[in-house]
Protein backbone atom coordinates (compact mmCIF):
# COMPACT_ATOMS: atom_id res chain seq x y z
CA UNK A 1 0.00 0.00 0.00
CA UNK A 2 2.85 2.33 0.86
CA UNK A 3 4.27 2.04 -2.62
CA UNK A 4 0.97 3.04 -4.24
CA UNK A 5 0.68 6.10 -2.03
CA UNK A 6 4.26 6.96 -2.87
CA UNK A 7 3.52 6.65 -6.58
CA UNK A 8 0.44 8.82 -6.22
CA UNK A 9 2.34 11.53 -4.33
CA UNK A 10 5.10 11.47 -6.92
CA UNK A 11 2.62 11.82 -9.80
CA UNK A 12 0.96 14.77 -8.04
CA UNK A 13 4.33 16.33 -7.34
CA UNK A 14 5.76 16.15 -10.85
CA UNK A 15 2.55 17.12 -12.66
CA UNK A 16 3.27 20.89 -12.73
CA UNK A 17 6.86 20.15 -13.71
CA UNK A 18 5.72 18.22 -16.80
CA UNK A 19 3.48 21.09 -17.85
CA UNK A 20 6.39 23.46 -17.30
CA UNK A 21 8.60 21.17 -19.36
CA UNK A 22 6.20 21.19 -22.31
CA UNK A 23 6.04 25.01 -22.12
CA UNK A 24 9.83 25.17 -22.02
CA UNK A 25 10.12 22.93 -25.08
CA UNK A 26 7.56 25.04 -26.93
CA UNK A 27 9.43 28.21 -25.99
CA UNK A 28 12.61 26.63 -27.35
CA UNK A 29 10.95 25.84 -30.68
CA UNK A 30 9.64 29.39 -30.89
CA UNK A 31 13.10 30.78 -30.21
CA UNK A 32 12.14 32.25 -26.84
CA UNK A 33 13.73 31.64 -23.52
CA UNK A 34 10.40 31.03 -21.85
CA UNK A 35 9.52 30.99 -18.17
CA UNK A 36 11.28 28.65 -15.79
CA UNK A 37 10.10 25.07 -15.65
CA UNK A 38 9.08 25.71 -12.05
CA UNK A 39 6.64 28.47 -13.02
CA UNK A 40 3.52 26.23 -12.78
CA UNK A 41 4.43 25.53 -9.12
CA UNK A 42 4.65 29.25 -8.44
CA UNK A 43 1.32 29.86 -10.20
CA UNK A 44 -0.37 27.14 -8.17
CA UNK A 45 1.14 28.40 -4.90
CA UNK A 46 -0.05 31.91 -5.66
CA UNK A 47 -3.55 30.74 -6.58
CA UNK A 48 -3.80 28.71 -3.38
CA UNK A 49 -3.08 31.85 -1.35
CA UNK A 50 -5.75 33.91 -3.09
CA UNK A 51 -9.39 34.34 -2.15
CA UNK A 52 -11.93 32.94 -4.53
CA UNK A 53 -14.76 34.90 -6.04
CA UNK A 54 -17.93 32.90 -6.54
CA UNK A 55 -20.95 34.15 -8.41
CA UNK A 56 -24.07 34.24 -6.23
CA UNK A 57 -26.02 32.45 -8.95
CA UNK A 58 -24.03 29.26 -8.68
CA UNK A 59 -25.15 26.13 -6.86
CA UNK A 60 -23.12 23.73 -4.73
CA UNK A 61 -21.92 21.93 -7.86
CA UNK A 62 -19.71 24.87 -8.75
CA UNK A 63 -17.90 24.64 -5.41
CA UNK A 64 -17.83 20.85 -5.33
CA UNK A 65 -16.51 20.34 -8.86
CA UNK A 66 -12.83 21.19 -8.18
CA UNK A 67 -12.75 18.80 -5.23
CA UNK A 68 -14.47 16.06 -7.21
CA UNK A 69 -11.98 16.50 -10.05
CA UNK A 70 -9.02 16.40 -7.70
CA UNK A 71 -10.37 13.34 -5.88
CA UNK A 72 -10.99 11.52 -9.15
CA UNK A 73 -7.45 12.26 -10.28
CA UNK A 74 -5.94 11.16 -6.96
CA UNK A 75 -7.90 7.90 -7.00
CA UNK A 76 -6.83 7.27 -10.59
CA UNK A 77 -3.22 8.03 -9.63
CA UNK A 78 -3.44 5.25 -7.06
CA UNK A 79 -4.47 2.77 -9.74
CA UNK A 80 -2.26 3.71 -12.67
CA UNK A 81 1.10 1.94 -12.57
CA UNK A 82 3.90 4.49 -12.52
CA UNK A 83 7.34 3.19 -11.64
CA UNK A 84 6.25 -0.22 -10.41
CA UNK A 85 3.56 -2.43 -11.86
CA UNK A 86 1.96 -2.88 -8.47
CA UNK A 87 -0.93 -0.50 -8.31
CA UNK A 88 -3.93 -0.52 -6.02
CA UNK A 89 -5.63 -3.31 -7.91
CA UNK A 90 -8.25 -3.98 -5.27
CA UNK A 91 -9.88 -0.68 -6.14
CA UNK A 92 -10.68 -1.78 -9.65
CA UNK A 93 -9.27 -2.19 -13.11
CA UNK A 94 -8.90 -0.14 -16.26
CA UNK A 95 -12.61 0.48 -16.66
CA UNK A 96 -12.71 2.24 -13.29
CA UNK A 97 -9.79 4.44 -14.33
CA UNK A 98 -11.44 5.41 -17.61
CA UNK A 99 -14.68 6.27 -15.85
CA UNK A 100 -12.94 8.21 -13.10
CA UNK A 101 -11.78 10.45 -15.91
CA UNK A 102 -15.36 10.33 -17.19
CA UNK A 103 -16.61 11.58 -13.82
CA UNK A 104 -14.04 14.35 -13.83
CA UNK A 105 -15.15 15.43 -17.28
CA UNK A 106 -18.79 15.33 -16.24
CA UNK A 107 -18.28 17.59 -13.23
CA UNK A 108 -16.05 19.90 -15.21
CA UNK A 109 -18.81 20.30 -17.79
CA UNK A 110 -21.47 20.78 -15.09
CA UNK A 111 -19.48 23.47 -13.33
CA UNK A 112 -18.95 25.18 -16.67
CA UNK A 113 -22.70 25.31 -17.13
CA UNK A 114 -23.45 26.20 -13.51
CA UNK A 115 -22.25 29.78 -13.47
CA UNK A 116 -24.52 30.54 -16.39
CA UNK A 117 -21.94 32.38 -18.46
CA UNK A 118 -22.21 31.80 -22.16
CA UNK A 119 -18.56 30.83 -22.50
CA UNK A 120 -18.88 28.15 -19.84
CA UNK A 121 -21.84 26.59 -21.59
CA UNK A 122 -20.04 26.73 -24.91
CA UNK A 123 -16.98 25.06 -23.43
CA UNK A 124 -19.09 22.35 -21.80
CA UNK A 125 -20.96 21.55 -24.97
CA UNK A 126 -17.71 21.36 -26.95
CA UNK A 127 -16.05 19.18 -24.32
CA UNK A 128 -18.96 16.76 -24.48
CA UNK A 129 -18.88 16.74 -28.30
CA UNK A 130 -15.23 15.80 -28.20
CA UNK A 131 -15.63 13.24 -25.46
CA UNK A 132 -18.36 11.34 -27.31
CA UNK A 133 -15.70 10.02 -29.65
CA UNK A 134 -12.74 10.08 -27.29
CA UNK A 135 -14.18 7.92 -24.54
CA UNK A 136 -14.93 4.82 -26.66
CA UNK A 137 -11.57 5.25 -28.35
CA UNK A 138 -9.71 5.14 -25.06
CA UNK A 139 -11.71 2.17 -23.84
CA UNK A 140 -11.20 0.24 -27.08
CA UNK A 141 -7.48 0.91 -27.26
CA UNK A 142 -6.93 -0.17 -23.66
CA UNK A 143 -9.18 -3.16 -24.27
CA UNK A 144 -6.88 -4.17 -27.11
CA UNK A 145 -4.02 -4.37 -24.65
CA UNK A 146 -6.27 -6.26 -22.24
CA UNK A 147 -7.04 -8.76 -25.02
CA UNK A 148 -3.38 -9.20 -25.87
CA UNK A 149 -2.35 -9.79 -22.28
CA UNK A 150 -5.53 -11.48 -21.08
CA UNK A 151 -6.24 -9.27 -18.08
CA UNK A 152 -8.04 -6.00 -17.42
CA UNK A 153 -5.93 -4.99 -14.43
CA UNK A 154 -3.62 -2.20 -15.49
CA UNK A 155 -0.65 -3.35 -13.41
CA UNK A 156 -0.85 -6.88 -14.77
CA UNK A 157 -1.11 -5.65 -18.36
CA UNK A 158 2.17 -3.83 -18.08
CA UNK A 159 3.73 -6.65 -16.10
CA UNK A 160 2.94 -9.37 -18.62
CA UNK A 161 3.98 -7.17 -21.52
CA UNK A 162 7.22 -6.22 -19.81
CA UNK A 163 8.17 -9.75 -18.88
CA UNK A 164 7.30 -11.48 -22.13
CA UNK A 165 9.74 -9.50 -24.23
CA UNK A 166 8.73 -9.08 -27.86
CA UNK A 167 6.38 -12.07 -27.98
CA UNK A 168 3.26 -10.05 -27.37
CA UNK A 169 4.17 -7.22 -29.72
CA UNK A 170 1.59 -7.17 -32.47
CA UNK A 171 0.41 -4.70 -35.08
CA UNK A 172 -2.62 -4.13 -32.87
CA UNK A 173 -0.36 -2.55 -30.26
CA UNK A 174 0.76 0.22 -32.60
CA UNK A 175 -2.74 0.89 -33.90
CA UNK A 176 -4.04 1.11 -30.35
CA UNK A 177 -1.16 3.36 -29.34
CA UNK A 178 -1.80 5.76 -32.22
CA UNK A 179 -5.48 5.93 -31.26
CA UNK A 180 -4.63 6.46 -27.61
CA UNK A 181 -2.14 9.19 -28.41
CA UNK A 182 -4.67 11.18 -30.44
CA UNK A 183 -7.19 10.74 -27.61
CA UNK A 184 -4.62 11.95 -25.10
CA UNK A 185 -4.21 15.15 -27.07
CA UNK A 186 -7.98 15.56 -27.26
CA UNK A 187 -8.65 14.74 -23.61
CA UNK A 188 -5.98 17.03 -22.23
CA UNK A 189 -6.93 20.04 -24.33
CA UNK A 190 -3.76 20.10 -26.40
CA UNK A 191 -3.29 21.29 -29.99
CA UNK A 192 -4.81 20.34 -32.52
CA UNK A 193 -8.00 19.95 -30.47
CA UNK A 194 -7.67 22.85 -28.08
CA UNK A 195 -5.00 25.40 -27.38
CA UNK A 196 -3.97 25.51 -23.72
CA UNK A 197 -2.07 28.76 -24.17
CA UNK A 198 -4.89 31.07 -25.22
CA UNK A 199 -8.16 32.39 -23.93
CA UNK A 200 -9.61 33.10 -27.35
CA UNK A 201 -13.41 32.98 -27.13
CA UNK A 202 -14.03 31.24 -30.41
CA UNK A 203 -11.67 28.35 -29.91
CA UNK A 204 -11.26 27.52 -26.26
CA UNK A 205 -12.75 24.34 -24.82
CA UNK A 206 -11.11 23.51 -21.53
CA UNK A 207 -10.28 27.09 -20.58
CA UNK A 208 -13.89 28.12 -21.19
CA UNK A 209 -15.17 25.67 -18.61
CA UNK A 210 -12.88 26.83 -15.82
CA UNK A 211 -13.25 30.50 -16.69
CA UNK A 212 -15.47 31.26 -13.70
CA UNK A 213 -13.26 29.56 -11.14
CA UNK A 214 -10.76 31.53 -9.14
CA UNK A 215 -8.40 31.19 -6.20
CA UNK A 216 -8.15 27.77 -4.58
CA UNK A 217 -10.78 26.25 -6.83
CA UNK A 218 -8.92 27.37 -9.94
CA UNK A 219 -5.68 26.01 -8.51
CA UNK A 220 -7.32 22.63 -7.88
CA UNK A 221 -8.77 22.61 -11.39
CA UNK A 222 -5.42 23.44 -12.95
CA UNK A 223 -3.55 20.97 -10.82
CA UNK A 224 -6.02 18.18 -11.54
CA UNK A 225 -5.73 18.77 -15.30
CA UNK A 226 -1.93 18.78 -15.07
CA UNK A 227 -2.06 15.53 -13.13
CA UNK A 228 -4.46 14.07 -15.66
CA UNK A 229 -1.95 14.78 -18.41
CA UNK A 230 0.77 12.98 -16.45
CA UNK A 231 -1.60 10.07 -15.82
CA UNK A 232 -2.34 9.74 -19.52
CA UNK A 233 1.39 9.81 -20.23
CA UNK A 234 1.97 7.17 -17.56
CA UNK A 235 -0.78 5.04 -19.12
CA UNK A 236 0.85 5.38 -22.55
CA UNK A 237 4.27 4.58 -21.13
CA UNK A 238 3.24 1.66 -18.97
CA UNK A 239 0.56 -0.01 -21.03
CA UNK A 240 2.00 0.22 -24.50
CA UNK A 241 5.75 0.34 -23.78
CA UNK A 242 6.18 -0.94 -20.24
CA UNK A 243 9.77 -2.11 -20.67
CA UNK A 244 11.88 -1.05 -17.72
CA UNK A 245 9.05 -0.90 -15.19
CA UNK A 246 9.83 -2.41 -11.80
CA UNK A 247 8.16 -5.80 -11.36
CA UNK A 248 9.40 -6.70 -7.89
CA UNK A 249 9.91 -4.24 -5.11
CA UNK A 250 13.58 -3.69 -4.56
CA UNK A 251 15.67 -0.55 -4.50
CA UNK A 252 17.43 -1.30 -7.80
CA UNK A 253 14.27 -2.27 -9.67
CA UNK A 254 12.43 0.79 -8.45
CA UNK A 255 15.37 3.00 -9.37
CA UNK A 256 15.39 1.63 -12.92
CA UNK A 257 11.61 1.84 -13.13
CA UNK A 258 11.61 5.45 -12.00
CA UNK A 259 14.31 6.37 -14.49
CA UNK A 260 12.51 4.55 -17.32
CA UNK A 261 9.14 6.18 -16.69
CA UNK A 262 10.68 9.64 -16.32
CA UNK A 263 12.55 9.23 -19.62
CA UNK A 264 9.35 8.09 -21.34
CA UNK A 265 7.40 11.04 -19.94
CA UNK A 266 10.19 13.36 -21.05
CA UNK A 267 9.91 11.93 -24.58
CA UNK A 268 6.11 12.25 -24.61
CA UNK A 269 6.42 15.86 -23.44
CA UNK A 270 8.86 16.49 -26.28
CA UNK A 271 6.48 14.83 -28.76
CA UNK A 272 3.55 16.97 -27.58
CA UNK A 273 5.68 20.11 -27.80
CA UNK A 274 6.77 19.21 -31.35
CA UNK A 275 3.16 18.62 -32.39
CA UNK A 276 1.99 21.86 -30.79
CA UNK A 277 4.77 23.82 -32.45
CA UNK A 278 4.33 22.33 -35.90
CA UNK A 279 0.55 22.12 -36.20
CA UNK A 280 -2.19 24.68 -36.12
CA UNK A 281 -5.29 24.17 -34.04
CA UNK A 282 -8.00 22.47 -36.03
CA UNK A 283 -11.31 24.10 -36.77
CA UNK A 284 -13.93 22.73 -34.42
CA UNK A 285 -15.97 21.33 -37.30
CA UNK A 286 -13.00 19.42 -38.65
CA UNK A 287 -12.37 17.79 -35.27
CA UNK A 288 -14.79 14.89 -35.84
CA UNK A 289 -12.60 13.81 -38.78
CA UNK A 290 -9.54 13.44 -36.59
CA UNK A 291 -11.45 11.86 -33.74
CA UNK A 292 -13.22 9.39 -36.01
CA UNK A 293 -9.85 8.45 -37.45
CA UNK A 294 -8.60 7.68 -33.95
CA UNK A 295 -11.79 5.80 -33.14
CA UNK A 296 -11.47 3.70 -36.29
CA UNK A 297 -7.83 3.05 -35.46
CA UNK A 298 -8.77 1.67 -32.07
CA UNK A 299 -11.57 -0.37 -33.60
CA UNK A 300 -9.10 -1.73 -36.14
CA UNK A 301 -6.75 -2.60 -33.30
CA UNK A 302 -9.40 -4.76 -31.70
CA UNK A 303 -10.42 -6.27 -35.06
CA UNK A 304 -6.85 -6.97 -36.09
CA UNK A 305 -6.30 -8.77 -32.82
CA UNK A 306 -8.85 -11.31 -34.01
CA UNK A 307 -7.89 -11.31 -37.70
CA UNK A 308 -4.13 -11.55 -37.38
CA UNK B 1 8.28 -24.63 -41.64
CA UNK B 2 7.00 -21.26 -40.64
CA UNK B 3 9.14 -19.37 -38.25
CA UNK B 4 7.53 -16.69 -36.23
CA UNK B 5 9.59 -13.81 -37.60
CA UNK B 6 8.22 -14.06 -41.13
CA UNK B 7 4.75 -14.59 -39.71
CA UNK B 8 5.17 -11.40 -37.72
CA UNK B 9 6.40 -9.60 -40.81
CA UNK B 10 3.43 -10.79 -42.85
CA UNK B 11 1.09 -9.66 -40.08
CA UNK B 12 2.76 -6.28 -39.87
CA UNK B 13 2.59 -5.70 -43.63
CA UNK B 14 -1.05 -6.79 -43.64
CA UNK B 15 -1.78 -4.35 -40.83
CA UNK B 16 -0.06 -1.56 -42.78
CA UNK B 17 -2.23 -2.39 -45.79
CA UNK B 18 -5.38 -2.22 -43.67
CA UNK B 19 -4.19 1.01 -42.10
CA UNK B 20 -3.52 2.63 -45.47
CA UNK B 21 -7.01 1.58 -46.57
CA UNK B 22 -8.46 3.67 -43.80
CA UNK B 23 -6.07 6.53 -44.32
CA UNK B 24 -7.11 6.60 -47.98
CA UNK B 25 -10.69 6.99 -46.84
CA UNK B 26 -9.75 9.65 -44.29
CA UNK B 27 -7.48 11.77 -46.45
CA UNK B 28 -8.91 14.85 -48.07
CA UNK B 29 -6.17 15.70 -50.54
CA UNK B 30 -5.39 14.26 -53.95
CA UNK B 31 -1.64 14.26 -53.26
CA UNK B 32 -1.92 12.21 -50.10
CA UNK B 33 -4.18 9.73 -51.92
CA UNK B 34 -1.48 8.80 -54.40
CA UNK B 35 1.16 8.80 -51.69
CA UNK B 36 -0.89 6.47 -49.50
CA UNK B 37 -1.55 4.21 -52.45
CA UNK B 38 2.22 4.05 -53.04
CA UNK B 39 2.79 3.10 -49.39
CA UNK B 40 0.14 0.43 -49.62
CA UNK B 41 1.74 -1.04 -52.75
CA UNK B 42 5.11 -0.95 -51.05
CA UNK B 43 3.72 -2.92 -48.09
CA UNK B 44 2.14 -5.35 -50.53
CA UNK B 45 5.47 -5.82 -52.29
CA UNK B 46 7.14 -6.39 -48.93
CA UNK B 47 4.51 -8.97 -48.00
CA UNK B 48 4.99 -10.75 -51.32
CA UNK B 49 8.76 -10.80 -50.77
CA UNK B 50 8.34 -12.36 -47.33
CA UNK B 51 6.00 -14.99 -48.78
CA UNK B 52 8.51 -15.67 -51.56
CA UNK B 53 11.26 -16.12 -48.99
CA UNK B 54 9.12 -18.39 -46.90
CA UNK B 55 7.87 -20.61 -49.72
CA UNK B 56 11.09 -20.40 -51.76
CA UNK B 57 9.15 -19.61 -54.90
CA UNK B 58 11.28 -17.40 -57.12
CA UNK B 59 8.46 -16.16 -59.28
CA UNK B 60 6.90 -14.32 -56.35
CA UNK B 61 10.10 -12.28 -55.99
CA UNK B 62 9.65 -11.04 -59.55
CA UNK B 63 6.04 -10.19 -58.81
CA UNK B 64 7.05 -8.35 -55.64
CA UNK B 65 9.61 -6.27 -57.51
CA UNK B 66 7.17 -5.55 -60.31
CA UNK B 67 4.48 -4.60 -57.82
CA UNK B 68 6.77 -2.11 -56.10
CA UNK B 69 8.15 -0.68 -59.33
CA UNK B 70 4.83 -0.31 -61.06
CA UNK B 71 2.33 0.41 -58.33
CA UNK B 72 4.51 2.19 -55.81
CA UNK B 73 6.51 4.34 -58.25
CA UNK B 74 5.24 4.54 -61.83
CA UNK B 75 1.47 4.72 -61.39
CA UNK B 76 1.42 7.23 -58.47
CA UNK B 77 3.83 9.50 -60.33
CA UNK B 78 1.77 9.23 -63.46
CA UNK B 79 -1.40 10.16 -61.61
CA UNK B 80 0.34 13.05 -59.84
CA UNK B 81 1.65 14.30 -63.17
CA UNK B 82 -1.81 14.23 -64.69
CA UNK B 83 -3.54 15.93 -61.77
CA UNK B 84 -0.98 18.69 -61.99
CA UNK B 85 -1.41 18.98 -65.72
CA UNK B 86 -5.19 19.24 -65.76
CA UNK B 87 -5.08 21.40 -62.63
CA UNK B 88 -7.94 19.84 -60.73
CA UNK B 89 -8.72 21.16 -57.30
CA UNK B 90 -6.65 19.54 -54.59
CA UNK B 91 -9.61 18.50 -52.46
CA UNK B 92 -11.10 15.04 -52.82
CA UNK B 93 -14.78 16.03 -52.58
CA UNK B 94 -16.34 12.92 -51.10
CA UNK B 95 -20.05 12.34 -51.55
CA UNK B 96 -20.24 10.99 -48.01
CA UNK B 97 -18.50 13.02 -45.30
CA UNK B 98 -15.27 11.63 -43.96
CA UNK B 99 -16.41 10.52 -40.46
CA UNK B 100 -19.38 8.72 -42.02
CA UNK B 101 -17.12 7.12 -44.63
CA UNK B 102 -14.76 5.91 -41.94
CA UNK B 103 -17.53 4.34 -39.93
CA UNK B 104 -18.93 2.64 -43.04
CA UNK B 105 -15.47 1.31 -43.85
CA UNK B 106 -15.04 0.03 -40.31
CA UNK B 107 -18.33 -1.81 -40.77
CA UNK B 108 -17.04 -3.16 -44.11
CA UNK B 109 -13.89 -4.42 -42.40
CA UNK B 110 -15.98 -6.18 -39.78
CA UNK B 111 -18.14 -7.66 -42.55
CA UNK B 112 -15.03 -8.90 -44.36
CA UNK B 113 -13.85 -10.55 -41.17
CA UNK B 114 -17.25 -12.11 -40.57
CA UNK B 115 -17.47 -13.46 -44.12
CA UNK B 116 -13.99 -14.93 -44.23
CA UNK B 117 -13.92 -16.38 -40.75
CA UNK B 118 -15.34 -19.81 -41.71
CA UNK B 119 -12.84 -20.10 -44.57
CA UNK B 120 -9.84 -19.07 -42.51
CA UNK B 121 -10.02 -22.15 -40.33
CA UNK B 122 -9.72 -24.38 -43.38
CA UNK B 123 -6.62 -22.71 -44.77
CA UNK B 124 -3.14 -23.98 -44.14
CA UNK B 125 -1.23 -21.16 -45.81
CA UNK B 126 0.96 -19.06 -43.51
CA UNK B 127 -0.72 -15.99 -44.91
CA UNK B 128 -4.23 -17.31 -44.39
CA UNK B 129 -4.83 -14.45 -41.95
CA UNK B 130 -4.54 -11.94 -44.75
CA UNK B 131 -7.72 -13.14 -46.43
CA UNK B 132 -9.96 -11.00 -44.24
CA UNK B 133 -7.76 -7.99 -44.87
CA UNK B 134 -7.77 -8.59 -48.62
CA UNK B 135 -11.55 -8.78 -48.56
CA UNK B 136 -11.70 -5.58 -46.53
CA UNK B 137 -9.35 -3.92 -49.03
CA UNK B 138 -11.54 -4.93 -51.96
CA UNK B 139 -14.68 -3.67 -50.23
CA UNK B 140 -13.09 -0.39 -49.16
CA UNK B 141 -11.71 0.10 -52.68
CA UNK B 142 -15.21 -0.36 -54.08
CA UNK B 143 -16.52 2.08 -51.50
CA UNK B 144 -13.86 4.61 -52.54
CA UNK B 145 -14.95 4.25 -56.16
CA UNK B 146 -18.60 4.78 -55.30
CA UNK B 147 -18.28 7.59 -52.81
CA UNK B 148 -15.69 9.85 -54.41
CA UNK B 149 -16.65 12.31 -57.05
CA UNK B 150 -13.61 12.80 -59.24
CA UNK B 151 -12.59 10.48 -62.05
CA UNK B 152 -9.05 10.22 -60.74
CA UNK B 153 -10.08 9.32 -57.19
CA UNK B 154 -12.27 6.63 -58.72
CA UNK B 155 -9.23 5.29 -60.55
CA UNK B 156 -7.43 5.09 -57.20
CA UNK B 157 -10.39 3.15 -55.80
CA UNK B 158 -9.99 0.66 -58.63
CA UNK B 159 -6.27 0.33 -57.91
CA UNK B 160 -7.05 -0.35 -54.25
CA UNK B 161 -9.47 -3.08 -55.32
CA UNK B 162 -6.70 -4.57 -57.45
CA UNK B 163 -4.33 -4.49 -54.46
CA UNK B 164 -6.95 -6.39 -52.47
CA UNK B 165 -7.30 -9.05 -55.16
CA UNK B 166 -3.53 -9.37 -55.38
CA UNK B 167 -3.32 -9.79 -51.61
CA UNK B 168 -6.04 -12.45 -51.73
CA UNK B 169 -4.13 -14.30 -54.45
CA UNK B 170 -0.98 -14.33 -52.35
CA UNK B 171 -2.81 -15.17 -49.16
CA UNK B 172 -4.71 -18.13 -50.52
CA UNK B 173 -2.57 -19.70 -53.21
CA UNK B 174 0.88 -18.16 -52.90
CA UNK B 175 0.07 -16.16 -56.02
CA UNK B 176 -1.26 -17.17 -59.37
CA UNK B 177 0.93 -18.47 -62.20
CA UNK B 178 3.51 -16.00 -63.39
CA UNK B 179 1.90 -15.36 -66.75
CA UNK B 180 -1.43 -14.51 -65.14
CA UNK B 181 0.20 -12.08 -62.73
CA UNK B 182 2.10 -10.40 -65.52
CA UNK B 183 -1.11 -10.13 -67.50
CA UNK B 184 -2.84 -8.54 -64.52
CA UNK B 185 -0.03 -6.04 -64.05
CA UNK B 186 -0.16 -5.09 -67.67
CA UNK B 187 -3.94 -4.79 -67.50
CA UNK B 188 -3.75 -2.54 -64.48
CA UNK B 189 -1.15 -0.34 -66.05
CA UNK B 190 -3.03 0.00 -69.30
CA UNK B 191 -6.22 0.51 -67.31
CA UNK B 192 -4.69 3.40 -65.40
CA UNK B 193 -3.32 4.96 -68.56
CA UNK B 194 -6.68 4.74 -70.25
CA UNK B 195 -8.51 6.10 -67.21
CA UNK B 196 -6.16 8.99 -66.80
CA UNK B 197 -6.31 9.85 -70.50
CA UNK B 198 -10.06 9.56 -70.21
CA UNK B 199 -10.06 11.90 -67.22
CA UNK B 200 -7.98 14.26 -69.30
CA UNK B 201 -10.58 14.19 -72.06
CA UNK B 202 -13.47 14.57 -69.62
CA UNK B 203 -11.74 17.60 -68.23
CA UNK B 204 -11.32 19.12 -71.67
CA UNK B 205 -14.91 18.55 -72.64
CA UNK B 206 -16.64 19.41 -69.38
CA UNK B 207 -14.06 21.67 -67.70
CA UNK B 208 -14.10 19.41 -64.66
CA UNK B 209 -13.52 15.77 -63.84
CA UNK B 210 -16.53 15.58 -61.62
CA UNK B 211 -18.02 12.27 -62.67
CA UNK B 212 -21.54 13.31 -61.67
CA UNK B 213 -21.61 16.01 -64.30
CA UNK B 214 -21.21 13.33 -66.95
CA UNK B 215 -24.93 12.77 -66.71
CA UNK B 216 -25.64 16.13 -68.27
CA UNK B 217 -26.00 16.08 -72.02
CA UNK B 218 -23.78 18.17 -74.17
CA UNK B 219 -24.01 18.69 -77.87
Amino acid sequence: MLIEVLQMLLILAIAPLVTGLIRKFKAFFQGRQGPSMLQPYRDLAKLFRKDSVVSKDTSWIFMAAPYVCMTAVITAALMVPFFTSTSANFLGDLIVVVYLFGMMRFFLALSGLDAGSSFGGMGSSREMTVSVLVEPTILLSIFTMALITGTTVLGQISESLATSGLDLVRPALFLAFAAFFISTLAENARVPVDNPATHLELTMIHEAMILEHSGKQLALMEWSSMTKLVLYMALMANIFFPWGIAIEISAVAIGIGLLAVLIKIFLFALAIAVIESSMAKMRLFRLPNLLTVSFTLSLLAVVSFYIL
Amino acid sequence: MQDSLSLDLVDTFAAIILLTDFMLVASGRMRSLTRLFAIQSLALGGLAAVVAFETKAENIYIIAVLSVALKAIVIPRFIDYTTEKIQVKKEVEPLIKIPGSLLICAALALLAYYVTEPIMDLGTAITGNCLAISFATVLIGLFLMVSRRKAITEAIGLLVVENGVFLAAIAMTYSMPMIVELGVFFDVFVGVVIMVVFAFRINRTFDSIDATSLRGLKD
